[in-house]
């Protein structure tokens, strides 16, 4: 409507690396997109939850949750689908920068999903951002990457006698985000139980929470088994790991 | 942007681009002086540029006016060619009903006239045109009544005008102006008063008695007439013109050329009520009323102001909401930047609202609204989230009289809301809907709000949210997930059937094919155990392996669609199936509409098998339908209502209007004497009338029983259907009427499909 205002020259600041083609047809198949990409979720954010916020723009298609490389998890971002352009434009026009689960997200124009583009892109598995950002993010798993693994270089060096304690960030953050007691186990359960397993050992929140509650650790130690403890409330009871997770990544 | 664009661009606001003054005599000056430099070289580019501001920032239309007066003593021409152009577009907003062109061009022009860019004679016969063609469309004999919205339309454009320039023209042309007026209250006694009750977000009950509520048109009569009655003094509309009088009078008025209205369209070519309905439909989805007013505050909120700058704030607003769709800064600065000496929050926020639950749909998506609200709450963090909380309270107590689909949109919107804002709300307050009955229509807005909140957040946090208010967590939904028959139970054996489900899910794990799996059931399952097993284990297993999230539930659905389609094949299996989903996903709504609705994309289930589990005896007792048009499905649907309405509806001579359905005690005389005489005392003093709201705090004692409850839902939603779907309906309306609205059924089922059909 306002053509006065709005720059629609510059549709997306956001140029894809992968993108096979020039800038005119990138920006092209932005025009006609009926993909939207979410970015700056946290990771414990469920489909659910998405698919009840985007729906509000329009009927979905498909929702394809970005995940980790390596451990299969939710990394924090996702594409939805939608079946009409104009349900896209509105999807963008109105959802993005505001709050899904506590956080304030980005809703951008997407290219196109396609097999492959579901995966983070950063060494470590997750995305590009969260190995070199220096920030503290309880949603995104903590410290950046490229942090931790210099914490965890230090906490090499220097013995503190804590034993199975491992090591615990130099500073700790005042306010816990709203997941409270802490689980690297959110969103669905259904990435099996290696999933479970390497967060756990990753969690920053894990080590530094396990000197204020106990009854959390002690629970905790029954991880191994599927059945969490009702911290994580996005955990549904059915204990079954997950084989056919890649390909349902469609 | 060239810095005379920016001039144009930024008139009136408090900006950099005016050194931050507020003076509108500053702006006019420097911005006329820059574009006089540039008149010379830019002209062919200042032109469109102008009338597209114009067009888009209809508030600051007086400033471009007096700017373009201005140009006038420079450059005859130049501006000469604006009066073309304007006249060029007007005619073309006319022939193809462009609504808000046309009603912003008239401003512009009136604005001009002031500016003695035009004649107000030229203005007059504008006018006069649209008078002539809307007194014709609306004449018995000569016309076309059906077309009456568009005859509305341009009356309302013609009074639309008069906030900004009915002062001058009365100066400069009293008889001819006085010609018009005379000539609209002539137009206003020969047209039919419009009572869509169907559009109304109150139950509008015919038991008002003598104080019909004003249609649109009429109110703004009477607001146009008040102003006249007040010397035409209008605060909202800024006169930047009256500091340049005495130079704008030594320019050039130019003619406006003549206009024309289009045609009216032809009768249709058989006259029936049934054909002049869909031609009215077809007329007021082309010219509809902008909008209708929500009084949700009292009036003491606003009873600073006048008639007219209430019409003219409420313009501004929704001006500023189309245009400036798209762009939230800029929407939510000029919301409350608007060129008015007074405050206006309690309007803003009424206006915003009855946009938000506008009948049949406003004209962007409700999340527009959604979003509105909350850049308005963050620009005026001291003033505006406690009206909206104020709305919310207002709305709320008069919840249970809310038309259904607007009960329905308060409720996505103020969960998304508070989603935004941490979930916080004073729910203590509202603690006591714990007392009132389940069906009660607060307690039942409280427990939808508490769904979706879970929906988009997690069960946990939102029990946190509650913390002030506890025992609302009985109305939470249940924590639970799926709830699988066949998953086998802690301590107790494994039944046969959770052996088969096990296998079967196995299969599916091990990448067999549909047609396997297919053969598998027919050789080992069926022929052991029956339909109603196999079915019911095939069913619960896909589901249980599609329950991990909306993903996975459609890759099940995809690859083994198949499966189920083979043993699902006709209506009486669908509605099997469908029972099963629902006994799956009982403690989740959200997933039982998605899986059906998907099921229903992948044609596993017709519409009819859905009719049908719909109106199982299990499900009368919570209604909820979601459609695809066809008229098969129509006429089922309508027939089922009716006679499940006939079943519980008091006889028509009980019950004959919903105020006395909602009062109807039927046949428990049984009950108490006491609190049956105490009902009827609150029947007497009746309801507070419509046309204002509640003063303050009412206690509305609820006293409706389970069936009436029932019942008036249950006719809101007939109603809702039938208004969300009247384009799809009326193209069987006959149909409709033949076998379904006859004398036999319930007067009210027929006035709810009516009101609905706006018949």
């Amino acid at each position: 409507m306002a053509s006065l205002f709005k720059d629609s020259a510059k549709i997306s600041a956001y140029r894809d690396r992968r993108f096979n083609g020039t800038q005119e047809e990138f920006e092209q198949s932005l025009l006609n997109s009926t993909t939207v990409y979410i970015g700056n979720m946290s990771f414990y954010t469920t489909e659910e939850q998405v698919y009840e916020l985007f729906s509000r723009a329009g009927e979905i298609k498909k929702i394809i949750m970005g995940l980790d490389k390596n451990s299969k998890t939710p990394c924090g971002f996702c594409f939805v689908l939608y079946y009409s352009r104009e349900d896209t434009e509105d999807a963008v026009k109105y959802i993005s920068g505001t709050i899904l689960d506590d956080r304030p997200i980005r809703v951008d124009f997407d290219w196109g999903f396609v097999e492959g583009r579901q995966w983070g892109r950063g060494r470590s598995g997750g995305q590009v951002r969260d190995e070199y950002r220096t920030d503290y993010d309880p949603g995104r798993g903590g410290y950046g990457k490229l942090v931790q693994r210099e914490l965890d270089a230090q906490r090499q060096l220097v013995d503190y006698g804590a034993g199975s304690l491992g090591s615990f960030p130099p500073v700790m953050p005042p306010h816990y985000d709203k997941h409270g007691g802490g689980h690297g186990h959110g969103g669905s359960h259904r990435h099996g139980r290696d999933y479970h397993r390497k967060r756990h050992r990753d969690d920053d929140r894990y080590v530094r929470e396990s000197s204020k509650r106990t009854s959390y650790n002690e629970s905790r130690r029954d991880s191994d088994r599927d059945s969490r403890p009702e911290k994580n409330p996005r955990f549904r009871e059915s204990g079954n790991s997950d084989d056919d997770e890649e390909d349902d990544r469609k | 942007m060239s810095s005379w664009g920016s001039l144009l661009l930024r008139i009136g606001d408090k900006c950099s681009e005016y050194s931050s003054s507020s003076d509108f005599k500053d702006h006019i000056e420097t911005c006329y002086g820059a574009l006089r430099r540039e008149l010379e070289h830019s002209s062919t580019d200042i032109l469109p540029f102008i009338l597209l501001c114009a067009e888009q920032l209809p508030h600051k239309i007086p400033l471009y006016g007096t700017v373009v007066g201005l140009l006038n003593l420079e450059d005859e021409d130049f501006v000469k060619k604006i009066i073309e152009n304007t006249q060029t577009s007007f005619q073309d907003a006319l022939d193809s009903g462009s609504c808000d062109r046309i009603r912003i061009l008239m401003r512009f022009l009136t604005v001009l006239m002031c500016s003695k860019v035009i004649q107000p004679v030229s203005l007059v016969v504008v006018f006069e045109t649209l008078l002539s063609s809307a007194a014709t469309t609306v004449d018995d004999e000569k016309g076309n009544t059906s077309w009456q919205p568009r005859a509305d339309f341009y009356v309302t454009c013609i009074l639309s005008c008069l906030p900004w320039g009915g002062a001058e023209l009365v100066e400069q042309v009293p008889e001819e102006i006085e010609r018009v007026l005379v000539g609209i209250q002539a137009y206003l006694s020969i047209r039919r008063h419009t009572s869509d009750s169907g559009l109304s977000f109150f139950e509008d009950d015919e038991s008002g008695g003598d104080l019909v509520a004003k249609d649109f048109l009429e109110d703004l009569w009477e607001r146009i007439q008040v102003l006249s009655s007040n010397g035409w003094k209008v605060e909202s509309v800024p006169r930047p013109h009256l500091s340049f009088e005495a130079q704008l009078v030594a320019g050039k008025s130019h003619e406006f050329g003549p206009i024309s209205c289009p045609e009216q369209p032809d009768l249709p070519s058989i006259i029936s009520a049934v054909a002049c309905g869909k031609q009215k439909h077809d007329a007021e989805l082309k010219y509809p009323q902008r909008t209708r007013r929500l009084n949700i505050f009292p009036a003491s909120k606003t009873e600073d102001l006048q008639p007219i700058d209430r019409f003219v704030v409420e313009e501004y607003l929704l001006d500023v909401l189309l245009f400036f769709n798209g762009c939230r800064k800029e929407c939510a600065s000029f919301m409350v930047g608007l060129p008015v000496p007074f405050r206006y929050e309690y309007l803003l926020a009424e206006t915003i609202f009855s946009q938000l639950l506008l009948l049949p749909q406003p004209p962007f998506k409700p999340i527009y609204y959604t979003l509105v609200i909350m850049d308005l709450c963050k620009a005026l963090p001291g003033a505006f989230p406690a009206v909206v909380a104020g709305a919310v309270r207002a709305l709320f107590d008069k919840i249970a009289d809310l038309d259904m689909e607007c009960r329905t949109r308060l409720i996505l919107w103020f969960s998304h809301h508070l989603s935004n804002f941490q979930f916080i709300w004073p729910w203590e307050e509202w603690a006591y809907v714990l007392d009132l009955p389940k069906w009660a229509p607060q307690r039942v807005f409280v427990q939808e709000v508490l769904e979706r909140e879970v929906r988009l957040s997690y069960w946990d946090k939102i029990k946190q949210s509650i913390e002030n208010a506890p025992t609302l967590e009985e109305l939470l939904p249940p924590k639970g997930g799926p709830n699988f028959k066949y998953g086998g139970e802690v301590g107790r054996e494994k039944t046969e059937q959770d052996a088969l489900s096990a296998e079967l899910s196995n299969k599916v794990k091990g990448r067999q094919t549909a047609r396997e799996i297919i053969v598998w059931i027919e050789e080992n399952i069926y022929p052991v155990h029956g339909l109603e097993v196999t079915l019911s284990v095939v069913v619960q297993t896909l589901l249980d392996i599609g329950s991990k999230s909306f993903t996975h539930l459609i890759t099940v659905l995809e690859r083994y669609g198949q499966v189920i389609a083979k043993i699902c094949p006709d209506q009486d299996k669908q509605v099997m199936l469908i029972a099963e989903v629902s006994s799956y996903w009982k403690n989740n709504a959200q997933m039982t509409a998605i899986a059906i609705d998907r099921m229903m994309g992948y044609r596993l289930v017709s519409n009819l098998a859905i009719v049908r589990w719909v109106f199982s005896p299990e499900n009368i007792e919570q209604f909820h339908t979601s459609d695809r048009p066809w008229e098969v499905l129509f006429l089922s649907l309508y027939n089922n209502f009716s006679n499940v309405l006939m079943e519980r509806l008091p006889d028509a001579s009980r019950a004959g209007t919903l105020q006395e359905l909602k009062t109807n005690h039927g046949d428990s005389m049984a009950l108490d004497l006491e609190e049956s005489s105490a009902m009827e005392v609150d029947d007497e003093n009746g309801r507070p009338k419509k046309s204002r709201s509640n003063g303050g705090r009412t206690t509305n004692i609820y006293n409706v029983r389970e069936k009436e409850q029932w019942c008036l839902s249950t006719l809101g939603y007939v109603k809702a259907f039938s208004r969300q779907y009247a384009s799809e309906i009326w193209p069987h309306i006959e149909k409709l009427d033949v076998e379904v609205l006859t004398e036999d059924a319930h007067p009210l089922f027929r006035k709810a499909v009516y009101s609905g059909l706006r018949r």
